[in-house]
């Protein structure tokens, strides 16, 4: 079991691309900890602890790290997930939603990042792995607030490699390709279909293409790998 | 504000320093007490080293004394001068957020 005796933070892990990496986790034998939003994690699986967390509320955040601290002492890896996706003109996307996605995909990752950073360098040890979007590098029209986040955390995760390089903390950002989940049905289908299209590998990511990447990021032997960030499918 | 607080506040940061001595090498240690300049011109620590010591105080004192304080939080950082400079202005800061 690769994670045997690893404890992994997935966040927005009640759903989506968040869910299947926790289930990959737990499979390899990781005790996995769900930050969601929402309190209705219905996971339910032997070493799997979901926590009511809104990652991009930092007294949300802060409280949820002091739980990990007091009931589990420390944590490994950390899959920065969660996010929001409004699809929109710039003209008229909701200030709101350009917020909302501001908080969650940036700032949420930032928050997470730090307070993980707090318990790994106790153990000299960790890896931050945010996930990216081909967003960030395809630019697509409606995507403005969205892409830009996705390349923020790109961004963030190559300053923090800096910050926690002495702290043997490495951060590398997975810039997916659309998967069938929730969010991608928040898209129109036709437009998603064109863009998979377009890619040097034309088709939807599936589940194993991510965990082989997240794999690799975590790995033991990824020590010397940080500041990096790899595209599924052939973006570039 | 009682004097076991004071001591109780003091030794929490002393203990910080220890804790980070314990990471550098014997003719790296940090010479430990009142006046252990811990920011600016003839601090010991690195920034790296000053983060470790104040993330470990955060954590010590909101233990210790049961409230989540923040040490570089806006107020702090807009303070002239910053309340990093000595051991001495680092526990007095501490025991005004306990206040």
């Amino acid at each position: 079991m690769r994670y045997a005796g690893k404890i992994v933070l997935v966040t927005g892990a009640r759903r989506g691309v968040g869910r299947l990496l926790a289930e990959h986790f737990l499979r390899e034998g990781a005790q996995v900890i769900g930050f969601s939003r929402h309190a209705d994690d219905d996971l339910v699986a032997e070493g799997y602890t979901p926590m009511a967390v809104d990652v991009g509320d930092a007294e949300s955040v802060a409280r949820g790290f002091e739980q990990v601290r007091k009931t589990l002492g420390r944590v490994d890896i950390v899959i920065n997930n969660a996010a929001v996706l409004t699809s929109q003109y710039s003209m008229i996307m909701p200030p709101a939603a350009a917020r909302g996605m501001l908080e969650t995909n940036l700032f949420g990752t930032f928050l997470v990042s730090r307070e993980a950073a707090k318990l790994m360098r106790k153990g000299k040890w960790g890896r931050i792995i945010n996930i990216g979007s081909m967003a960030a590098s395809l630019e697509p029209i409606g995507d403005s607030v969205y892409a830009a986040t996705k390349a923020a955390v790109a961004t963030l995760a190559n300053v923090m490699a800096k910050e926690f390089a002495p702290l043997n903390i490495t951060c590398n950002t997975l810039g997916i390709t659309a998967i069938e989940t929730d969010m991608l049905g928040q898209l129109p289908r036709d437009k998603v279909d064109a863009v998979i299209k377009g890619l040097p590998l034309p088709r939807y990511a599936t589940a194993d293409d991510i965990c082989n990447v997240v794999d690799f990021f975590a790995s033991e032997r990824s020590s010397y790998v940080t500041a990096q960030t790899i595209f599924l499918g052939g973006v570039n | 504000m009682s004097s076991d607080k004071k001591t109780a506040v003091l030794e929490t940061i002393y203990q910080a320093l220890r804790t980070l001595n314990e990471e550098r090498g014997p003719d790296d240690q940090i010479a430990i007490g009142p006046d252990t300049c811990l920011f600016g011109e003839g601090s010991a620590l690195d920034s790296l080293s000053l983060v470790s010591v104040i993330v470990d105080l955060e954590t010590a004192v909101s233990d210790q004394f049961g409230k989540p304080i923040s040490l570089t939080d806006d107020k702090a950082m807009s303070r002239d001068p910053v309340p990093f400079t000595d051991v001495t202005a680092l526990k007095t800061y501490i025991l005004e957020l306990l206040a």
